[in-house]
């Protein structure tokens, strides 16, 4: 199985649901003229190979990440990336709020207010 | 005076210049949040790799009239689904970063308190009235916007081009797993119930009336599965709207701006739209 694709075992589940509904069909068709014993056997049959189909399907399920893992991790990492990019583009607003704040202690110092100075020092400081 | 009309001239000019450089991509954003909604319709699908198993596992306990010890191994098909889960959660958060990109809320920044310093501070013997305060705010609000929006184009054009290949393998395997593999378990669970019904209808034993009753328990089966499929087909569409929505990203990546692609773009939201709303229907 190892060497198989998830594709290619999907296409084998398909083909094998096909042959199995074949043999469901026969007993179907035929339940008049097979013996008791003959419908059961057929019938338990049938049951088994729809077991072995449905397993089928799953093991192609998982085998998809083989197929995907390269994928998932570039998208994972342009994804990470773009995240690190909001932040970025957030941090122009802290830099223009710094900058503000910057900017009325220099008013501040100029105007030579002590009580104004002491409030913008608190304001950057937080 | 001559200095002041010089001032607003040159203000016009710098104004006019930043707006025409400021981009938009509104529509870009917008067919994102669709491709988002679509893509989180999986949350609402009726059927997993896991249910399907522990109803199979139920109904071969009832062929063998068995209700005690029914213990079912499900260990793969809860490992088909995690597998499913990963690949739909990354192609999802990809369409929020897209979004997050192309959103204009990004370059909106607060200038309020900037204007406010400014027109209180006392520089010494530079005053500035307000008027001025308000335009050069303006003015240094579009240059930032200016700057941001282009750096912004740049990167959604990066992220969508980078993007664009392992999309494409995503959604394939997700329908790959959901219309192939999910469908195709629905498909067997068919012929499980039919070979399971078959002779309790055919069994001449039986009363008619408990006949008929077999019949009728073996078609309303039928159709439930048939309609668990039919949501899957659903959401098989809404992936390949998804997909050809960002095939046009990706082939105008270049002229987002223009009027035509825009045009385009619009017509595949819209049929995103029309593909979320018959999944709704199906239910």
């Amino acid at each position: 199985m190892a060497n198989l694709t998830s594709e290619q075992v999907r296409q084998l589940a398909g083909d094998l649901l096909r042959m199995t509904n074949a043999l469901g069909d026969y007993r179907y068709e035929n339940f008049e003229l097979l013996s008791e014993e003959e419908n059961m056997r057929i019938k338990e049959l049938h049951n088994q190979q729809l077991e072995h189909v449905t397993e089928l399907y799953t093991k192609s399920a998982v085998l998809v990440i083989d197929d995907v893992e390269n994928s998932l991790g570039e998208i994972a990492i342009i994804t990470q990336q773009t995240l690190d990019l909001y932040k970025k583009l957030t941090n122009v607003q802290k830099i223009l709020d710094r900058a503000t704040a910057v900017l009325t202690l220099a008013a501040a110092v100029i105007s030579i207010d002590t009580g104004k100075i002491t409030s913008s020092i608190k304001d950057l400081v937080a | 005076m001559l200095s002041s009309a010089f001032k607003n001239l040159g203000l016009s000019l710098a104004l006019s210049l930043v707006l025409g450089a400021c981009i938009n991509l509104k529509h870009v954003g917008e067919l994102s949040k669709t491709s988002i909604e679509g893509i989180e319709k999986y949350e609402t699908l009726p059927q997993s790799f896991t249910q399907i198993c522990t109803e199979d596992c139920e109904q071969r306990s009832i062929s063998d009239f068995k209700i005690h010890n029914t213990a079912c191994d499900c260990e793969q098909n809860i490992k088909a689904d995690s597998i499913t889960r990963v690949i739909y959660e990354t192609t999802r958060d990809y369409f929020y970063g897209l979004v997050d990109i192309s959103d204009n809320k990004l370059t909106g920044y607060q200038t309020a308190d900037l204007n406010t310093a400014l027109a209180t501070g006392d520089f010494g013997p530079v005053k500035l009235n307000e008027a001025d305060v308000n335009a050069y705010s303006k003015v240094s609000t579009l240059l930032l916007r200016a700057f941001t929006d282009g750096y912004r184009r740049k990167k959604v054009k990066e992220y969508v081009s980078q993007g664009h290949e392992p999309l494409k393998v995503m959604i394939h395997f997700l329908e790959m797993n959901l219309s192939g593999n999910l469908n195709g378990k629905l498909e067997v669970q068919k012929s499980t119930v039919k070979n399971f019904y078959f002779d309790f209808v055919m069994n001449k034993k039986l009363s008619p009336y408990e006949r008929t009753k077999f019949a009728e328990d073996y078609f309303r089966r039928i159709s439930e599965i048939s309609r668990k499929q039919k949501e899957l087909d659903a959401f098989s569409t809404i992936l390949q709207e998804i997909e050809g929505g960002h095939e046009i990203l990706y082939q105008n990546i270049n002229n987002l701006e223009d009027k035509e692609v825009k045009g385009k773009l619009a017509r595949l939201g819209r049929k995103l739209k029309n593909a979320i709303a018959a999944l709704s229907k199906s239910k």
